[in-house]
């Protein structure tokens, strides 16, 4: 599964530590999303797209492989 | 998510102070004839004897330790540390069991393989942890 973590949180001028705060997880959980080595429950995913005000499909999106 | 059955954070270091003290004590018993009573079974066989307590109470002490530093909690315990947690756990399993067999096969000495199965499954557990979690922050610290 891919993202748009990084592109969004551009986007909203916002920091890696204050994405993790909002939704409650480490910056380290942030950063290994974005880096595509940690695919996030369906939870926080939710939680992360509603800090974007954007639907989920438009920050995770499923790859050909998945 | 909510971490149940996790140990409060400090609890790590607490584990580690039982750890660490368990060996200068295991160290002076050695030297006063307090050894593992699988080596020495005609000194040790009776049950509640001084040297079946004292290796009772020292690998106690030991398993107890690493038992409270594999199962603290991390400073922010979110779904990835749960992830890292239960594969570690998974890997820790398969390893313990693999070592388990091959000693089961190769060694004829049952008194040995109950400690070894006491420390084996903790501390791979540990190791793997605290290295997952190291390259994580390792990775985070640099692409962050």
């Amino acid at each position: 599964m891919k993202n748009n973590i990084r592109v969004e949180r551009a986007i909203k001028n916002i920091t890696q530590g204050e994405l993790a705060e909002q939704v409650g997880v480490s910056r380290q959980t942030i950063n290994s999303m974005e880096s595509n080595k940690y695919v996030p429950s369906t939870i926080l995913a939710l939680k992360i797209a509603r800090v974007f005000g954007k639907p989920l499909e438009q920050v995770f999106m499923l790859e050909d492989g998945d | 998510m909510k971490p149940h059955f996790l140990f409060p954070y400090w609890f790590r270091y607490l584990g580690w102070g039982l750890v660490i003290a368990h060996v200068p004590i295991s160290i002076i018993g050695r030297f006063n004839g307090m050894t593992n009573p699988a080596d020495n079974p005609t000194a040790g066989t009776a049950l509640f004897s001084g040297q079946h307590l004292f290796f009772m109470g020292t690998s106690l002490l030991m398993a107890f330790g690493l038992f409270l530093v594999a199962f603290a909690k991390e400073r922010i315990e979110d779904e990835q540390i749960w992830h890292v947690r239960l594969e570690s756990l998974r890997w820790a399993i398969y390893v313990n069991y693999l070592v388990l067999i091959i000693s089961l096969i190769f060694i004829n000495d049952t008194g040995h393989l109950l400690y070894l199965n006491l420390w084996v499954p903790l501390i791979f557990f540990i190791i793997r942890f605290r290295w997952v979690i190291f390259r994580i922050n390792r990775s985070a610290r640099l692409e962050g």
